[in-house]
């Protein structure tokens, strides 16, 4: 692949060539939906081997299937991102050291040239509150905190030293989800869409399910397409009423009038198509029966109470509620169906201590009761079907938590929590080509800073899209007259933990 | 010689030789043409293939391509690159040419394509001369194409044609393509209303011209659309996504900012088409001219639509140099059509720019009030009438008692709230915190400094504060917590509301760190909050003698105007002289590490001959809309192609440098570009007016597959384009066919119809709030625009995020779509009204109504073959309607009919038409 944009001719020349499949094929079917329900789409009869010259955007299809730079292990990715960022400290990053300095002072060395969110002064040090035991084969520490997903830590790939450079949630956020602080860059699910199209044409590309009542911090630009094109962006699924915004019919029309309408729609855009010659009229025409397509199967997917009773009994799934673990079990049906990439955010860890919901000692609980069930059920669901080689979970957050307690505006905190830190968290990986029971990186005896295999963001980042088949150093988009990538300049693939 | 063949000979011969020039044209004039030689053939190689390695950034084997000596310099292989006497022997030539792919070059990837090298070989051969990138050379007078004479009979001149032709015309000869006949009148009066104003024409303007036989009817009808009000609200949502306008601040919260005026303004300079270089020069600058009206305030806010961040503990600083890096990006890209954004880090990789000079550049945008602050100051606040008036008076009072200065002085602080100086520098805290990382607060025995205050023996300290105990006391020292003190002041309690409060001040001068010292002996622990600072501004005290028996109306006059909380939008205001902000560069961009201490200046690249004039951003405007400078013009027209055409005639509308496209008709946008300074006066009203009339515009879009194989993707307008309509114009299309729109212009943002549950920013309380009555039917540009959140339609047919500058929006096609404009009740209720508008008519047949609705949509009558699907479309859902009378009782009307449900649904097929949701 070369880092500059197909020319107007070269897309001609594939333009050209696809309609020369699209006449046959329109020769071919009748134009009744009747007719399509039973033959392929049009996009599934363009040729699959004009393969895309120079960048992964086809204006005509820009969600064809396509092939990433190598073979990847995952063809899929369900990204979970805990916003609002969990304790390390209690949940994986174990630290007994920290434990024997709770309530002293912090020592002024480790404050020196540090900037914290809330933090001022000198705040005291906090011992973990997690209960640590190592589990299964590989002896990964996980608290009593998640007792479930304990149980299948031999599955995992832990990070324990991941470090990013922004200490505030919208920006980190950012920073995590686009690879960039700043708002305007495409988001990680929408550089994967550009670059892998979709597998299911029923199906929008990229699907966001969100939980915990609140958007990321970051808003919507954390699922953005950025300067990528807006066929790209996350589509937010929606848990109460339609699951697609739109995907409805309007109350005064049914299925069998919206079919007619559509029918009569493409009727008469074919006649446009005599008239004009416009092959983007014939992209009108295949654009409404996939919206009719889509207004079929998308219900079908996002409707979780067909499912067995066990397996609502193993996700701890209640249909019909807003909840972390629905969203868990739709992203698995989803990927099921070939959606690429699924990114669900759980809002509510922001764990500062300034109230009962954001203590590390009941907030934090409830949160990991939330989603303990769900995410083992996933990773078992998903190993049972067959897929968790070829789907990648990445679970994690923008940044981790402080060793300190949080004494924000000076002042001694009603609950115990912490404040933001950039330094050291973590984050983990399953399946789709990691490496299992591994545990990667780690850092010093309280948690602040990584001694060993620390890495970035953008690393985590060049992990993904290896792991999807990427090079992420290649993988570009033409923006501002440079080649522009997610990683930006910086980003290693994270070697030890790729199986 | 017989008459016969000597007259054919007269025929043939010219066509024999326009036949040879046809096929010799690109040879002849490429390779012959050493100006140009290079720009246009060996640099996009070099950007392409070479410079990764060989450029500002990277020099492979000590060798940069960036300027033409390095090339005759000896690299690391012992050799220059080019050998001008022995071109064979030129480094360059044996490298391409290698047959050892570990010495050929390029080092990974393919070696070059034969036309690539023999293009190498013919520059080095022409002596390797230098030129220009042809976006940075000035504008000169061009000389129209001739098409009459021996050239016309390729394409015989029509009575329509103009200048704009003559180019286009050229081109298309050249390969054997002309232009299409004219459009019919009614696809080309939907055209023209669609570009001009965004919407259908208005029945009386459209009858009037579909009803003309006059030659000038067309005209007369570009020059009615030009005058309409809608023509700005069109051209203003092209303008809007330059200037990222949003309602609300972009961040987390991203709480709603006060902005709309801005907007309005947009709206009004297009329609009174306001020069383009005075159009940018108030957006940039109106702070800075000679008694700036409040308009001019207003369109400065042009860069203060840049994201701010109110998350709590975030670094204000950080995002005050985030903003200004975007007001340089932004102000290259979207009005120079050049991206620098590179330059942050190091050396332009690709064009002659320093690192350095980008921070000469930000010098122009970093001396701004504006700091991150959740108030968002400066901001130009608007009082009402009355209080206009009074501020008027007190104004001129002062005026009269005092001097000129003083009545400035009182009436800046009065209408700006500046100078202030922002709590959020305070440091060296003692129990005391900045709340929030927004608020200074005090608590019991606290104290804190600000640094670095100049004092010119004020003696009023008037705090923008709220005191949350009585009894407190504060007081100031100066340069230490027991230094001189100059302010000892009782703090009242204001029930934690804020406001303004004066305290005496002892005259001090010079430079010092203020520091403040709280004790409060009533509050009971250390914890609680006695008294929070948020700004506060120094003054001297109230003008007039005290014997002045107005002063006290004119005082109290004062304080009600501080006191009054009016709406305000946040403008552009530098510091004074005196506090000018220090810019360095940032060492590898990081905004962090600060090295070398720059001030303003523009790139050598851009600059050549120029000399500044004011080293402020009216300097750079002024700089910006001389007449050598070449890109603010070119980049306007091309913007004006592009809406017109689809594509600009240069394709990448944010790039005009030698990594974005090349212009595909250089010579018509020079015409268009020093036309538009010189003939039109910088009018884009006259400038679109004379693109619009051309035959090229006019003509019809049809295409035949010989077009499509000469020129499929339309780059030689051999016919006109047919393009997706836009966000706006679809709903705004829907809205007005079915007599819903409302034409009411101005205010603040809208909120028409938006499902439940799209808005859900964290700790902000703001909901999206159903409008009332018309407002729910305004024009899309009035439509409210949460950045984390933007309207969904609104981003579905591809708006911009209006979070940066974006110079074009990309169309894309998705089924989400079509799901908008059959299900969203924004277009099911606009297909009620369109069918019920129909069905009130008239009382006609079936065919008849689907007749009239289609004309009312495309002005034109309805071909048989696709009236026929429709006419199904209606008897079948008639049928099916007639046992479904509970999706009858649906229609949102009253006692809706079997016969409303069936045309509702025909109705709303006719606003997804392909023809309807595109401009033909």
């Amino acid at each position: 692949m070369n880092k500059k944009r197909l020319s107007i001719d070269e897309e001609a020349v594939l333009m050209d060539a696809q309609l020369a499949t699209r006449r046959l094929f329109l020769k071919q079917c009748s134009m009744g939906l009747g007719a399509l329900a039973m033959s392929p789409l049009i996009n599934a009869c363009t040729n699959q081997n004009i393969s895309n010259a120079e960048t992964f955007f086809d204006a005509a299809n820009p969600l064809d299937p396509k092939t990433p730079h190598l073979p990847g292990k995952a063809k899929s990715v369900i990204y979970l991102h805990m916003a609002g960022a969990p304790s390390q400290l209690e949940l994986f990053d174990y630290k007994p050291e920290l434990k024997k300095l709770d309530g002293q002072l912090c020592p002024e060395s480790l404050l020196k040239g540090k900037k914290f969110a809330f933090i001022r002064g000198v705040p005291k040090m906090l011992g973990t509150i997690g209960e640590f035991k190592q589990r299964g084969q590989s002896g990964a520490w996980v608290s009593h905190y998640l007792p479930h997903l304990a149980g299948v830590a031999d599955e995992i790939s832990f990070l324990k030293a991941v470090h990013t450079d922004q200490f505030n949630h919208a920006p980190a956020q950012l920073l995590m989800q686009t690879g960039s602080a700043r708002l305007g860059r495409p988001s990680l699910g929408s550089w994967v869409t550009y670059g892998l199209g979709s597998e299911n044409a029923n199906l929008p590309g990229f699907v966001v399910l969100t939980s915990g009542g609140q958007n990321p911090d970051a808003g919507k630009s954390v699922w953005g397409s950025g300067f990528l094109p807006s066929v790209y962006q996350g589509v937010h699924c929606r848990s109460h009423g339609e699951p697609v915004l739109y995907l409805d019919n309007p109350s005064n029309v049914d299925g069998n009038m919206r079919k007619a309408s559509i029918d009569a729609i493409n009727h008469a855009n074919k006649e446009t198509y005599k008239e004009f010659n416009d092959p983007e009229t014939l992209s009108r025409i295949s654009q409404y029966e996939m919206a009719f397509r889509m207004q079929i199967s998308a219900p079908d997917v996002m409707n979780i109470t067909d499912e067995p009773a066990y397996i609502h009994e193993m996700y701890g799934t209640e249909p019909g509620k807003e909840s972390f673990a629905n969203n868990v079990l739709l992203a698995r049906k989803l990927v099921e169906k070939g959606v690429r990439f699924v990114q669900l955010f759980d809002w509510g860890w922001d764990v500062h201590g300034n109230s009962t919901d954001t203590s590390l000692e009941i907030g934090l609980v409830n949160k990991c009761k939330q989603i303990d069930k769900a995410i083992t059920a996933l990773i078992l669901d998903l190993k049972q079907r067959g897929l968790l080689e070829e789907t990648l979970i990445v679970w994690g957050s923008e940044f981790g938590r402080t060793p300190m307690q949080e004494n924000r505006n000076g002042l001694e905190m009603p609950f115990k929590g912490r404040d933001h830190h950039a330094d050291a968290f973590t984050v983990w990986m399953c399946g789709g080509g990691t490496k299992q029971g591994t545990t990667y990186g780690e850092t010093d005896e309280i948690g602040f800073y990584p001694v060993d295999g620390k890495v970035s963001v953008y690393d985590v980042q060049a992990t993904i899209l290896h792991l999807l088949g990427f090079n992420h150093e290649t993988f570009t988009f033409p923006f501002q007259g440079r080649p522009f990538r997610l990683t930006d300049v910086e980003g290693t693939v994270i070697k030890p933990i790729l199986s | 010689m017989n008459l016969k063949f000597k007259n054919s000979l007269r025929w043939a011969l010219p066509i024999l030789f326009a036949i040879g020039i046809i096929l010799f044209l690109p040879e002849i004039f490429s390779i012959q043409d050493k100006e140009t030689f290079y720009s246009v053939h060996v640099k996009p190689i070099i950007n392409k293939k070479c410079i990764s390695c060989h450029g500002g950034v990277k020099q492979s084997a000590g060798f940069s391509m960036m300027n033409r000596a390095s090339f005759f310099l000896k690299n690391e292989s012992g050799n220059p690159a080019i050998n001008v006497e022995n071109p064979s022997k030129s480094e360059l030539l044996l490298r391409i040419n290698h047959s050892d792919p570990s010495e050929r070059m390029p080092s990974e990837g393919k070696p070059l394509s034969k036309e690539e090298k023999k293009i190498f070989k013919k520059w080095i051969e022409m002596g390797a001369p230098w030129g220009e990138h042809w976006a940075y050379l000035a504008l000169k007078p061009v000389k129209v194409p001739e098409t009459s004479g021996w050239m016309g009979l390729l394409g015989r001149k029509e009575e329509k044609e103009n200048a704009i032709d003559a180019f286009i015309k050229q081109k298309l000869n050249e390969n054997n393509l002309r232009l299409n006949p004219e459009a019919d009148k009614e696809t080309l009066l939907r055209r023209v209303s669609l570009d001009l104003i965004g919407m259908p024409a208005p029945k009386r303007l459209a009858e009037k011209y579909l009803n003309s036989n006059h030659p000038n009817a067309y005209k007369n009808l570009v020059d009615s659309l030009l005058t309409m009000p809608q023509f700005g609200e069109k051209w203003a949502s092209v303008w809007l996504d330059i200037a990222r306008y949003a309602d609300s601040k972009g961040y987390e919260k991203d709480g709603s900012r006060q902005i709309w005026r801005y907007r309005d303004w947009v709206i009004q300079a297009l329609n009174n088409d306001m020069p383009y270089n005075q159009f940018i020069t108030e957006q940039l600058a109106g702070d800075l001219l000679p008694n700036p009206t409040e308009d001019q305030y207003i369109a400065t806010a042009f860069h203060r639509n840049t994201p701010t961040n109110d998350e709590g503990g975030t670094d204000d600083e950080e995002f005050r140099t985030a903003a200004v890096i975007d007001r340089v990006n932004s102000t290259f890209e979207g009005l120079m059509s050049t991206t620098f954004a590179c330059t942050q880090c190091h050396g332009h990789p690709y064009e002659d720019i320093k690192h350095k000079e980008y921070f000469q550049f930000m010098a122009f945008f970093n001396n701004s009030r504006d700091e991150d602050t959740v108030e968002e100051f400066p901001v130009l606040r608007h009082y009402e009438k009355d209080d206009s008036l009074a501020l008027l008076k007190l104004k001129t009072w002062v005026n009269k008692v005092s001097t000129p200065q003083r009545a400035n002085e009182i009436y800046t602080f009065l209408k700006f709230l500046q100078p202030l100086v922002y709590a959020t520098h305070a440091d060296k805290f003692v129990n005391s915190e900045l709340y929030d990382t927004k608020y200074l607060v005090f608590r019991k025995n606290s104290s804190a400094r600000i640094k670095n205050v100049l004092l010119n023996g004020e003696t009023r300290f008037i705090a923008q504060q709220r005191g949350q105990s009585k009894k407190g006391k504060l007081t100031i020292h100066l340069d230490s917590l027991n230094g001189k003190m100059i302010g000892k002041m009782d703090i009242p309690s204001t029930e934690g509301k804020w406001t303004f409060t004066s305290f005496e001040l002892t005259p001090a001068y010079g430079r010092h760190d203020l520091y403040f010292r709280y004790e409060n002996k009533s509050l009971s622990n250390d914890m609680e909050s006695g008294f929070t600072l948020n700004s506060f501004h120094l003054d001297q005290n109230f003008p007039g003698k005290k014997i002045d028996p107005l002063r006290i109306t004119m005082d109290s006059i004062y304080w009600a105007l501080l006191l009054k909380n009016p709406s305000s939008t946040p403008i552009m205001m530098d510091n004074d002289p005196q506090n000018t902000r220090k810019t360095q560069v940032f060492i590898r961009g990081n905004w962090k590490v600060k090295g070398e201490v720059v001030s303003s200046g523009i790139p050598k690249a851009f600059s050549k001959n120029y000399t500044l004039k004011n080293p402020n951003r009216l300097g750079l405007v002024k700089w910006m809309t001389n007449k050598e400078n070449p890109l603010v013009s070119r980049t306007l027209v091309n913007r004006l192609w592009e809406q017109l055409f689809g594509t600009g005639i240069v394709e990448t509308l944010e790039d005009f440098g030698s990594q974005g496209s090349l212009p595909s008709h250089p010579e018509l946008l020079d015409y268009l570009a020093w036309e538009f300074m010189n003939k039109h006066k910088w009018s884009i009203k006259s400038s679109l007016q004379e693109i619009i009339l051309s035959a090229t515009y006019c003509q019809s879009s049809v295409v035949d597959p010989d077009k499509i194989k000469k020129d499929p993707t339309n780059r030689f307008l051999s016919r006109a384009p047919r393009i997706r309509l836009s966000a706006e114009q679809i709903r705004d299309q829907a809205l007005s066919s079915a007599g819903l729109l409302s034409t009411k212009m101005y205010g603040p943002s809208v909120m028409p119809y938006q499902p439940d549950g799209i808005w859900a920013s964290p700790y902000d309380g703001n909901k999206w709030k159903l409008s009332e009555g018309e407002d729910k039917y305004r024009r899309s540009i009035y439509t409210y625009f949460k950045r984390s959140s933007p309207y969904p339609s609104q981003l579905t047919f591809d708006g911009t995020g209006r979070n940066v500058c974006t110079a074009r929006r990309i169309r894309t096609n998705t089924p989400l779509q079509a799901l908008v404009t059959l299900n969203d009740p924004v277009f099911m209720e606009a297909a009620t009204h369109f069918a019920q508008k129909i069905l009130k008519t008239t009382d006609l047949s079936v065919n008849n109504r689907i007749e009239l609705g289609y004309k009312i949509l495309l002005n034109k009558k309805i071909t048989q073959a696709k009236l026929q699907p429709l006419v199904k479309l209606y008897k079948d859902a008639y049928t099916y309607y007639k046992v479904h009378p509970e999706l009858v009782k649906e229609i949102q009307i009253s006692n809706p009919t079997t016969e409303d449900a069936a045309f509702t649904l025909v109705a709303n097929a006719l606003l997804n038409l392909d023809e309807v949701i595109t401009k033909n």
